[in-house]
């Protein structure tokens, strides 16, 4: 998969390593903004109220 | 067998899935350390961020309409609140010098992921501090999302708890504490607090959170009782217990 990648980037290895962090640094941005908030709720780690079990 | 014996690479199919695989698995594993950092660290810069602004305007609006010199006591008529609305600050100085954790309305993800403490509203409507008695209780976040009530299990008994608002600074003393409980105990926020040392109606304060810390398993509960309020000056000069 990586080496796939590595292979499908375009240009000299300083430039592929460029792209590479970019693009990690995009799918580290993604992850952040959009996946993580989005499963955070429905782990069962931040539950801090009392209630009749509905989470909090 | 369709082995590819091609330029040199000598890697069957199954060689191929395996590293495939492997590399998912790494994947994985990284994509799981980078939610640890995510709930630990990120959540507590966007919810402090979130937090430290919505108190700056809370306070702006203290200030606006220029508060009568000599201030009022906290027989002030009392201000009815919506949900998310900011109420004051929460000080605890066992949780450090200058800790301030802003107070808002509600116990929902939303409130409470913006690094506040949120005022119960069900199962119980938490009794407001300038109520004549009831019980105040809050909830706020052990770890990340600003993790406010993070170190709550060092808060012990005597212990100064300060609620801040508007014209009042509310001196509370920690009378008695609750380090597990299950989750759906819910009497520990009612107006007189099941298991606390508490036997009749009065003016308390519960902060709860979860433990034991990095999961929600169990709860915590923290009981106060009110044992002052002093009127905030013009300078805002804070009480004793917070200097």
């Amino acid at each position: 998969m990586y080496g796939w990648i590595w292979r499908h980037l375009p240009g000299p290895a300083p430039v592929r390593a460029l792209i590479a962090l970019l693009l990690v640094l995009g799918v580290v941005y993604v992850l952040f903004q959009y996946v993580f908030p989005w499963a955070e709720p429905l782990l069962p780690f931040g539950n801090v109220t009392v209630d009749q079990g509905n989470g909090g | 067998m369709g082995t590819a014996i091609r330029g040199g690479r000598r890697r069957g199919r199954l060689g191929t899935a395996l590293g495939l695989l492997g590399e998912l698995l790494i994947t994985l594993g990284l994509v799981l350390a980078l939610f640890v950092g995510y709930s630990l660290w990120w959540t507590d810069v966007v919810a402090d961020r979130a937090a430290g602004r919505a108190g700056d305007r809370l306070r702006q609006t203290w200030s606006a309409p220029a508060a009568p010199p000599g201030g009022t006591t906290g027989a002030a008529p009392a201000p009815q609140y919506a949900a998310g609305d900011g109420v004051g600050f929460l000080h605890v100085p066992a949780f450090g010098r200058d800790d301030q954790t802003l107070i808002r309305m509600g116990t929902t993800a939303e409130v409470l992921d913006e690094g506040v403490a949120g005022v119960y509203e069900e199962p119980y409507r938490s009794a407001m501090p300038w109520d004549a008695e009831g019980n105040f209780a809050l909830a706020a976040h052990r770890d990340g999302h600003g993790a406010k009530f993070h170190d709550l299990d060092k808060l012990a008994v005597g212990d100064p708890v300060v609620v801040e608002t508007k014209d009042a600074w509310y001196v509370y003393r920690v009378a008695g504490t609750l380090p597990q409980t299950s989750k759906y105990d819910v009497g520990v926020v009612a107006p007189v607090p099941e298991g606390s040392p508490f036997t009749g109606p009065g003016r308390y304060l519960t902060l709860t959170t979860c433990t034991p810390v990095y999961t929600s398993r169990y709860r915590m509960a923290v009981w106060a009782q009110l044992v002052r309020v002093d009127p905030v000056d013009a300078k805002r000069t804070p009480p004793p217990e917070l200097r």
